[in-house]
């Protein structure tokens, strides 16, 4: 009876006495392993294998072409002493992640607190908002953001009517990264509506408790709301966080995959790119992923060991 | 909150009714002045699609003076190769990584979320730590294997993974919504003498179609979006896909053609739209209850 290995929850003492070790494999755990065949084989040979490899050949010069060979820890080395390069990318990822992502949670906060009022209209502003994010990874959108900030282009028309001669946004590299940063931004959409379904968690007779109490409104988002959105805030600046990190299209189109000007829009997954399938330099470009993975997984790490002190869960 | 009845009623507590009204005029003004200032250039694209190609440039309005589909059959034959092959291409690929995902993952978030055996927490730690991973970790050596399978240029990287449930996002997404499935129907069912299989085909399948659907949509825009995955192993431009298509036309008949530019890159998130006008309320809610990333 194949049926034994479901998970009833039901005690499973009165399993029948000692039947081959086989057969109990075939009943219990078999089903399981098959259902999983195919996340096994691709946990094993898309991810884990991969991933040890990879490891492998960021100690290792390799151009795809010829076999690897030992490198130690060069790669490394040139990494954090002699790549000019590598030092601006990381300048432009962490510039970007420290700006784009607590300004697009505080842009999804504000607007999901707006919303959340008991305002009329609620699914349609939600919609409206959340279009860009949906549409934004696109190819499409890179495209049409160059263009709204080229010298010709729509922030400058609309400035022009106040007489102000705008620079060439997206050829300017003081303002170059910060057209991307607006564009994060401008995908607040999704993390809204995860703020909009924490904000509806919390219990109406808190607030009418303490609108008795004479507290203001204000003084209730501070001491009521914020408190209890801690964890929402917290699993959107994480994911918002890793998906900076890894972002690629909206750099690579706009700067049409150089990162430039002066590698101001260098993001670290373009500069990867660039190593990897420029230049062939397959060893170095693995070690760059994994001093990314470690950054990931440090600032991961950091935000579950300091939330305890922040962020708020009930009991 | 001010719309529920009040039990106890505080002296001078109650907020005057000219003052709610304009706190609610002025949170729809600046609701509505968000509303138009985000959505700005998508209809300013999408009327610079219809201009005649001189006033692209000289004109801020979303309105057209003149309608003209002109640079709808530039853009169209803008490339060497037409996009009717890029769209052919980008649905093929869509289209079967839509199958794998759902396939696969639902196997997979099935026995997560159902089935007993020795390792599963283990198991299913590991692949809620390949949710953080970044895929640039995996991809070179991945690169090298598709490259000595010789499936580079062809889609064959880019759909098999799916079929390898190798998106772990969805596996969690499945086995939340599965766990909410009442256990009572599989015990029933197993009564009856159906094994794990019957189970997941006849019960879990037929009884999960709202998170199937989800992430069948989530699986169909991304795969459509994705630039990097085509980036890398399509060469050839008869495999391009529509992305890959835009980007080429930037590179080249893209900066004396905008209208063209605009009018493939209005097309190309035409499907992206046309799921978010029918299925919104399944998008935002799996976004609500998941926490999904875009």
């Amino acid at each position: 009876m194949t049926a034994r290995s479901l998970d009833t929850g039901a005690p499973t003492g009165e399993r029948a006495a000692a039947p081959s070790p086989w057969k109990r494999i075939w009943q219990q755990d078999a089903p399981g392993y098959l259902f999983l065949l195919p996340w096994f084989i691709g946990f094993f040979g898309l991810t884990l294998g991969p991933m040890i490899s990879s490891l492998y050949l960021s100690f290792n010069h390799f151009d795809l072409l010829t076999p690897p060979r030992w490198a130690g820890v060069d790669n490394y080395v040139r990494m954090f002493t002699n790549d000019p390069k590598f030092a601006a990318s990381m300048r432009v990822t962490m510039f970007f992640v420290v700006f784009s992502v607590p300004l697009k949670l505080a842009f999804a906060l504000g607007v999901a607190l707006l919303l959340n009022r008991g305002m009329k209209g609620l699914t349609l502003y939600r919609s409206l908002f959340y279009l860009p994010s949906l549409l934004g990874a696109s190819v499409a959108i890179a495209i049409l953001w160059r263009q709204i900030f080229a010298a010709d282009g729509l922030v400058n028309k609309f400035l022009s009517i106040f007489g102000i001669i705008g620079p060439s946004w997206i050829s300017n590299p003081n303002y170059s990264l910060w057209t991307l940063i607006v564009l994060s931004i401008w995908q607040f959409g999704s993390p809204m509506i995860i703020f909009l379904a924490g904000l509806r968690q919390i219990p109406q007779d808190m607030y009418e408790a303490a609108s008795l109490d004479g507290a203001s409104k204000w003084r209730q988002f501070w001491k009521i709301t914020l408190p209890l959105l801690t964890p929402v805030v917290f699993f959107n600046a994480i994911i918002q966080t890793i998906e900076a990190f890894k972002s690629f299209t909206p750099a690579f189109i706009i700067s049409g995959g150089t990162g430039n000007p002066i590698n101001s829009t260098l993001f670290y997954t373009l500069y990867l790119y660039q190593e990897a399938f420029g230049f062939f330099r397959m060893g170095y470009a693995s070690a760059l992923a994994w001093v990314l993975l470690a950054l990931v997984a440090l600032f991961t790490a950091f935000s579950f060991l300091t939330s305890k002190y922040w962020v708020h869960y009930d009991d | 909150m001010t719309d529920a009845p009040m039990k106890l009623t505080v002296v001078g507590a109650e907020t005057p009714v000219w003052r709610k009204r304009l706190t609610s005029v002025v949170s729809h003004g600046l609701l509505i002045g968000a509303s138009i200032l985000m959505l700005y250039p998508l209809l300013w694209m999408l009327a610079a699609s219809f201009r005649p190609e001189n006033e692209i440039f000289t004109s801020a309005s979303i309105i057209p003076t003149s309608w003209s589909l002109d640079a709808y059959f530039r853009g169209w034959h803008g490339l060497r190769t037409s996009f009717s092959v890029f769209f052919t291409n980008s649905f093929i690929v869509s289209i079967f990584s839509v199958i794998g995902n759902v396939f696969a993952c639902s196997l997979a978030a099935f026995a997560f979320a159902r089935l007993e055996f020795r390792g599963r927490r283990m198991w299913f730690a590991l692949m809620l730590m390949t949710l953080m991973l970044p895929y640039q970790v995996t991809l070179i050596p991945q690169y090298v294997l598709f490259r000595q399978l010789g499936w580079v240029d062809t889609f064959l990287p880019l759909i098999v993974p799916k079929f390898l449930a190798a998106d772990a996002f969805f596996i969690f997404l499945m086995v939340r919504f599965f766990r909410g499935i009442p256990r009572e129907l599989d015990e029933a069912a197993m009564m009856d003498g159906a094994g794990p299989w019957r189970i997941y085909w006849k019960i879990m399948l037929p009884l999960s179609t709202p998170v199937l659907a989800t992430a069948a949509i989530f699986t169909f825009i991304w795969t459509w979006d994705d630039f990097f995955g085509p980036l890398i192993y399509l060469n050839k431009m008869s495999d391009y896909t529509v992305m890959l298509g835009l980007r080429t036309f930037t590179d080249s008949t893209g900066m004396s053609d905008y209208g063209g530019l605009f009018a493939m890159s209005v097309l190309s998130i035409v499907p992206i739209f046309l799921f978010f006008l029918i299925f919104q309320r399944l998008l935002i809610e799996g976004i609500a209850t998941t926490g999904m990333k875009r």
